[in-house]
């Protein structure tokens, strides 16, 4: 967002030569400012909430709910991230995150590869159906998916998590990194090759390093929804030892609802891996999205 | 180092019933520059794959030095290929590019970074070791892609047009440094390209391919001089030679009013009344005395000491474009209406139906 905006004004200063369709192209008009604030405010206002609630003392949150901080309230903050039960479940949503990432992604990319770069019969059909797992949210599936992980015996394991999520980043990931990979010009195949390159060779020494930026866009997806993933875990685990972070915010807000300043620190807190995740590399995210290999 | 034998080796697309290369048969000698020309869609970059194994061979065979190697995978053929778009390892810097093949083959680290900086010197490299292919100028790639070949120490370089992304100017020198690396290198080169005055500079021979059909194999000088069929006569210098159907007569061909001689042997084995005669630019002469093929003159292209004058006359009701060599000083000019006579000793007969020759070679 910053970025974007800091932008406009370089490009305005730039001679006007045509003024009429330079002033439509680059649109920065007061009317686009003005609706991109108003969005970005509607997005900004509920985080800042809690970050600052959590500065905030309870009686100031029930006197005036939506004030700044009179008095910046350490202690909330402070308690939290000195409660073991905090710690167990960062660890919780990060192990479930990093391993659900690292299968996605290894996964993704060889079914892509075999996807982009083979010619098999079928090969459109099995996209399709890659891409018509998009079509099913987990909440449609939960029953079923919850049984089939019973009778799997993964009930209250993180196992039980990881599994079905891998299942459902699958399409999205596969759907990102297929064109990447279409998008390896053969040429590069045919010197690899000659170069002495098996088609595994070509996967490791080639492909993988030049699909990082699509990588990484996969992988920050599938971290993030794995760190926000609250229905499954709900389901799944039953052992508050294996409560992941979203889980733990509710138990949390319900153990303390009188003390809102405690929960909205709380939330802060496990809000701030997945946000810190996602502005870094909010640029390689598009870019991965965007970009192809060029030869 | 290795010589290279095409065996009647056919490639067929699938789902085509026309073959891309038809029996292609075609040996280069050890060490030798051999040039594949012909027009695009005429199946040289397709035999030039199938020699690197990135096509499959239908029927036939290929053969490097003795070894059959018409099964074998691309990279068990020692072989290097320099691509039109270089195909250069993006991720890699120049060193590691031209070292991977070295690397995949297992040779240690030191010898690696001797030969990459001995092909580096040779290309003037040296200073672009350490950078990407995206930080390189357009010829600075084409070297490294050389550079990628020449490190492999291979016996056969292959090249598809590798000099047909660059420009104009830089074509022309990298044409010379590439003939003359081939020589001091003396590795035996299959190059590919549509351009004739490329085949013409480069090759030790040439090879013209059209329709998947191999029509001639010779030197420049062979192609140019004794064409084996209209097809390469047309294709092979540049201005085009002027070819046209013309009348039988007594003592040679019809050329307007006057009659270009051909001995009676040539004129027996034409099929019909008829005879493609074709004449070079440089063999076209303005008569004095208003006696042979009348030109209206179009345009006359000045290139200092000689000039291109392309003209239109009528032969037996057909519109035939006429290009000839003329003094760059002393020319006709657009407008005119000229008589022009071929030089007799350079005269060339094709038979109208098959397109083949019938006169002798011409000697030179």
């Amino acid at each position: 967002m910053a970025t974007a905006i800091s932008e406009k004004p370089q490009k305005a200063a730039e001679p006007r030569v045509k003024p009429a369709p330079a002033s439509i192209k680059r649109g920065g008009t007061p009317i686009i400012y003005f609706v991109a604030l108003v969005l970005i405010g509607l997005m900004l206002t509920p985080v800042l909430f809690i970050i600052l609630g959590g500065f905030r003392s309870n009686s100031s949150i029930t006197v005036d709910p939506s004030g700044f901080p009179v008095e910046w309230q350490w202690q909330n903050y402070a308690e939290v991230l000195t409660n073991a039960v905090f710690w167990q479940q960062v660890g919780n949503s990060s192990i479930a995150a990093i391993t659900t990432t690292l299968i996605v992604v290894g996964l993704g990319l060889m079914a892509a590869f075999g996807l982009a770069r083979y010619q098999f019969r079928g090969r459109g059909v099995i996209y399709a159906l890659f891409a018509a797992g998009l079509m099913f949210p987990m909440t449609v599936a939960i029953t079923p998916l919850y049984i089939l992980v019973r009778d799997l015996g993964l009930t209250n394991s993180l196992a039980g998590v990881i599994i079905p999520q891998v299942a459902f980043a699958l399409p999205i990931t596969i759907i990102i990194l297929v064109p990447f990979l279409a998008a390896i010009p053969n040429e590069l195949q045919e010197a690899a090759s000659i170069d002495g390159c098996s088609r595994l060779g070509f996967f490791w020494r080639m492909v993988i390093p030049l699909s990082v930026p699509g990588v990484i866009t996969v992988g920050i997806l599938a971290f993030i929804a794995s760190w926000n993933s609250y229905m499954l875990p709900l389901f799944i685990l039953a052992d508050p030892a294996l409560y992941t972070l979203p889980l733990g915010t509710q138990v949390f807000a319900s153990q303390y609802s009188v003390d809102t300043a405690r929960v909205l620190a709380f939330t802060a807190l496990s809000m701030i891996p997945a946000l810190v995740f996602f502005s870094l590399f909010e640029r390689r995210i598009v870019g991965g999205l965007t970009g192809a290999v060029k030869g | 180092m290795a010589s290279v034998t095409f065996d009647k080796a056919t490639r067929l697309y699938p789902g085509s019933t026309k073959p891309a290369v038809d029996a292609l048969d075609l040996s280069v000698a050890d060490g030798e520059f051999l040039v594949l020309v012909g027009p695009s869609g005429c199946g040289k970059s397709t035999s030039l794959r199938m020699l690197a194994g990135l096509e499959e061979v239908n029927e036939g065979n290929i053969l490097i030095g003795d070894r059959n190697v018409t099964d074998v995978p691309p990279k068990d053929r020692d072989i290097a290929m320099v691509f039109q778009n270089y195909a250069l390892y993006p991720h890699m810097t120049v060193a590691e590019n031209m070292g991977f093949a070295l690397k995949i083959a297992g040779v240690n680290k030191d010898e690696r970074a001797t030969r990459v900086l001995e092909a580096a010197k040779l290309l003037d490299l040296e200073p672009y070791l350490g950078r990407k292919p995206k930080a390189l100028s357009g010829g600075q790639r084409q070297r490294v892609a050389m550079g990628r070949a020449i490190v492999r120490q291979p016996q056969v370089f292959l090249m598809d047009e590798p000099l047909s992304n660059l420009d104009a100017k830089l074509r022309v020198q990298t044409r010379t440094q590439i003939a003359s690396l081939q020589r001091r290198l003396g590795v035996t080169t299959v190059y590919v390209t549509h351009d004739q005055t490329e085949a013409l500079t480069m090759g030790d021979r040439i090879a013209v391919l059209k329709d998947g059909v191999l029509q001639q194999v010779g030197t420049p000088r062979d192609l140019y001089e004794k064409p084996q069929n209209v097809f390469v006569a047309g294709f092979i210098g540049s201005p085009a030679m002027n070819l046209f159907e013309a009348d039988i007569v007594d003592t040679g061909i019809a050329f307007g009013t006057a009659v270009a001689e051909v001995d009676r042997e040539t004129l027996g084995t034409t099929s019909g009344r008829k005879a493609t005669i074709g004449v070079r630019p440089e063999d076209l002469m303005v008569s004095a005395d208003n006696r042979g093929l009348p030109v209206e003159v179009d345009l006359v292209e000045e290139l200092g000491a000689d000039g291109y004058l392309y003209g239109h006359t009528d032969v037996n009701g057909q519109r035939v474009d006429v290009v000839a060599r003329v003094d760059g000083r002393n020319h006709p000019n657009a407008g005119d209406r000229v008589f022009i006579t071929p030089e007799p000793k350079h005269i060339h007969v094709f038979d109208v139906e098959s397109g083949l020759r019938l006169s002798k070679p011409i000697t030179v």
